[in-house]
């Protein structure tokens, strides 16, 4: 990556990053990136919610820890969405618990993803609200507008729609490429190169 | 109206009768002569025909058997399933499981019978008492008590139904024993002792049934469906073993109605599993009586809907279920039977998942697997996944603006910019189609399509350049390294001048026979379309064999303009020098070079078609 002076909309970092000027990132210490995810302008990223275990437990405040949000590679935050890690009592007490993002997930423009885990090759459409502590697996194809009950799990290949959402399919074997977001990654950032022709 | 994406379907040739045979697809090592798309009466393909519905598919759910060398489609496939799974805890479920405890999860997943949305345990005592938090990680502590499920969606919680649990752990169990209210659903113990208490205190038999009529509409409310069947189940058990007794004399005249013996026997032992089958039926005859009374298993229809409407006045439409919700709903046999009666919503119980599935899936005709899932939940790798993705040409459409004279001109819109809403009537169209070569050998595509889309309203389409070669795919580093002038540029082909000006692209138009751009291993071409008029006034008043011509009002996605396509890729497979391509099964053929054949009628979707 060259030493180019940071002008642009996007602020690359070493490891690939795009991470636009606009978006809002609180609490950035707490937010774990795996290098080439691109994060779009008026994206929302709560890192300051992070897990505030009860001092009694002894045990869940180790150091490293404290992490509110990781997220994976390749993965691309569209514009307007926000990642929001879940909280709930535990032990009778309120605390956030870390969201965790897998490598190639897109989240569409003006989604809310409140999930505990979302896996690898995942698509969230626009306007999608995952619910608390929802468990997303791998290749899950959620559609625009859906609504996420919090818990839910969805299995892996499982295409989501619906208010609630419910499976209402399958992914088919063929559509396992379709989730791959590298070729998405290149399209934006200071110098954006064009789609590929198909 | 939603604005149409642009769309290719691929008719799958296993629903084209002419392939019925598989003839064409098995005889795989002799290269395919003729021209398969007219051989068969020069028909065109109809992507409106009823039929066209359930053979389209995307590419991406197709299959490709590489023994028969043909596209399967998940019409044409056989599929077996690797492994059974709850969606909800992912957990498997072993086959035998299956067999005895059915095709729901049998631990705590369960579905909000209002919402369906997940339901998660909680426990009743929602304040935490102040002096848990000091203490020290005793995390079943703070949950005692009764617990209920809860919709964390809709917010419905069993406890509305009256369904609380004692546990938190195993509520499959629990609700299986809970009826609605709370009551616990009868064992088989407590249902023999109930009938012997019944049975003595009444007398027995059918004498008390006219004196205890009254009485029975409560009754019922108490028979829950498994008690009917063990008060029937030992009702006309009784009567076999007294029709045993006693029968003698008229033969099989009985033997064929609904009170013989013999059909009753037959009966309960479809039911019952067998074990009342015996041999001396055959010598059996007369007739029995049917069941009078409860005990015996009667029950009479409750015709007295007054507490069903009280209960509407009370509740509201808000207390009834619709019909979703009530499919939804398993079977429960604790409860009394429904007749239709399950209205309200106090009478929903949560729904255990239903199990889902892995699947392999193999191709009909050389039973060849073409899809194989691992079986553990967790991964989600394929040990064989032949996807018609990587042997057939993809087709992308991209709409070209050629008429405008801005710098723009001649570009084909990028993928993300926002597609026209509808094409204009009568006005040329024109339409990038992109071809993309998967395989590791050059192909020669020749294309086909009817000079008018079928149907009322049929448009009329030019495909530029119906035959062109594509290069093969090459290793996926050479696509990495390469920049994207230089793809640009490729192999010439018939690109006219690299700096696309304005005013050339009339000419562009013109010119038949010359793909528009060449790339690595793709070649775009243009298709030029004038949409029909959606007008009922402009079309013929008689068809060309004077038949009458449909005036009805335009249909649900008729102004959809579908072309359909011929498309036909050959190519040829080198058995020698053949590295890159051994993932080809052809390529085991010991031959010098070998010619492949593929054709499929395609439907390219370009968008709506004004009705202005």
């Amino acid at each position: 990556m060259s030493r180019r002076p940071p002008r642009g909309e996007y602020i690359e970092t070493d490891t690939g990053n795009k991470v636009a000027r606009k978006a809002t990132l609180v609490g950035t210490q707490n937010i774990m990136l795996g290098g080439k995810t691109v994060i779009q302008p008026e994206v929302m990223i709560r890192g300051d919610l992070v897990r505030s275990v009860p001092s009694s437990s002894s045990s869940a405040s180790a150091p490293g820890s404290n992490t509110a949000v990781a997220i994976g590679r390749y993965c691309f935050l569209s514009r307007g969405c926000c990642l929001r890690p879940p909280g709930r009592l535990y032990k009778g007490a309120f605390t956030y618990m870390p969201l965790r993002m897998g490598d190639h997930v897109f989240v569409g423009s003006q989604s809310v993803v409140q999930a505990a885990s979302v896996g690898s090759h995942v698509h969230i459409g626009a306007k999608v609200v995952v619910g608390e502590f929802a468990i997303i697996k791998d290749y899950v194809r959620i559609l625009d507008g859906s609504i996420v009950p919090p818990n839910m799990v969805i299995p892996s290949f499982s295409v989501v729609a619906g208010q609630p959402a419910r499976v209402i399919g399958e992914v088919p074997e063929g559509g396992h490429e379709a989730f791959e977001l590298r070729d998405l990654y290149k399209t934006v950032g200071n110098n954006p190169q064009p789609a590929a022709p198909s | 109206m939603a604005p149409l994406t642009p769309y290719t379907y691929i008719q799958c040739p296993c629903s084209d009768p002419s392939n019925l045979s598989y003839s064409r697809a098995s005889d795989s090592g002799s290269p395919i002569d003729g021209n398969p798309g007219f051989d068969d009466e020069e028909h065109t393909f109809d992507p409106r025909a009823p039929r066209s519905n359930y053979s389209l598919y995307p590419l991406e759910y197709l299959l490709y058997c590489e023994d028969c060398h043909q596209i399967r489609c998940p019409r044409c496939i056989a599929e077996e399933i690797a492994t059974f799974y709850c969606p909800s805890c992912l957990f498997e479920v072993p086959s035998s499981n299956l067999k005895s405890e059915g095709n729901r999860c049998t631990r705590s997943c369960f579905q909000c019978p209002i919402c369906i949305g997940p339901l998660s345990v909680t426990s009743f005592e929602t304040q935490p008492d102040p002096n848990l938090l000091a203490a020290p990680d005793h995390a079943a502590a703070p949950h005692s008590g009764p617990y209920a499920l809860n919709c964390s969606y809709c917010h419905w919680s069993s406890a509305e139904i009256g369904i609380k649990f004692d546990k938190s752990n195993g509520i499959h169990g629990q609700l299986a024993k809970l009826r609605n209210g709370g009551t616990t659903r009868l064992t088989a113990k407590e249902r023999k002792e109930r009938r012997k208490d019944i049975l003595q205190s009444g007398g027995g038999g059918g004498g008390t049934a006219p004196g205890a009529s009254g009485d029975t509409g409560n009754d019922q409310q108490a028979i829950d469906m498994e008690t009917q069947f063990t008060n029937l189940k030992s009702f006309y058990q009784g009567q076999l073993s007294e029709s045993t007794s006693g029968g003698n004399g008229l033969s099989s005249l009985g033997d064929l109605g609904f009170a013989s013996p013999t059909s009753l026997s037959r009966i309960m032992s479809i039911y019952t599993g067998g074990s009342l089958h015996d041999k001396k039926s055959k010598s059996r005859v007369g007739s029995m009586r049917e069941a009078l009374d409860p005990n015996e298993g009667l029950i009479v229809a409750d015709l007295d809907e007054s507490a069903a409407i009280e209960k509407l006045h009370s509740e509201g439409i808000d207390g009834t279920v619709d019909t979703e919700q009530l499919l939804n709903q398993p079977p429960y046999l604790g409860e009394p039977h429904l007749h239709g009666r399950s209205r309200f919503g106090s009478e929903l119980r949560p729904i255990p998942y239903l199990l889902r599935t892995k699947r392999s899936k193999r191709c009909p005709v050389c039973r060849h697997i073409i899809s194989k899932p691992e079986a553990k939940i967790q991964t989600t790798r394929f040990r064989i996944r032949l996807i018609a993705g990587n042997y057939v040409p993809s087709i992308t459409i991209r709409p070209l603006n050629l008429n405008d004279n801005n710098g723009a001109a001649g570009t084909p819109l990028p993928p993300t910019a926002p597609l026209p809403d509808t094409l204009q009537p009568l006005k040329p169209a024109h339409f990038l189609l992109i071809f993309k070569n998967p395989i590791f050998e050059g192909v020669k595509i020749s294309l086909a399509t009817p000079a008018k889309t079928p149907g009322r309203f049929a448009s009329k389409v030019t495909v530029l350049c119906p035959q062109f070669e594509i290069d093969a795919n090459t290793d996926v580093w050479d696509e990495a390294l390469k920049d994207d002038g230089a793809r640009r540029r490729g192999a010439g082909g018939g690109r006219k001048g690299d700096e696309r000006p304005g005013s050339t692209q009339g000419q562009q138009r013109a010119e038949a026979g010359k793909i528009w751009e060449r790339g690595r291993n793709w070649v775009s071409i243009v298709v030029e379309v004038v949409p029909a008029s959606l007008r009922l006034d402009t079309l013929p008043t008689e068809g060309p064999e004077g038949e009458k011509v449909d005036m009805s009002p335009l249909k649900e996605d008729e102004d959809v303009l579908e072309i359909p396509i011929f498309v036909r890729v050959e190519w040829e497979v080198d058995a020698v020098g053949d590295d890159l391509g051994s993932s080809l099964a052809s390529s085991r053929d010991k031959e010098a070079k070998e010619k492949r054949e593929l054709a499929y009628w395609c439907v390219l979707g370009l968008g709506r078609v004004s009705q202005a």
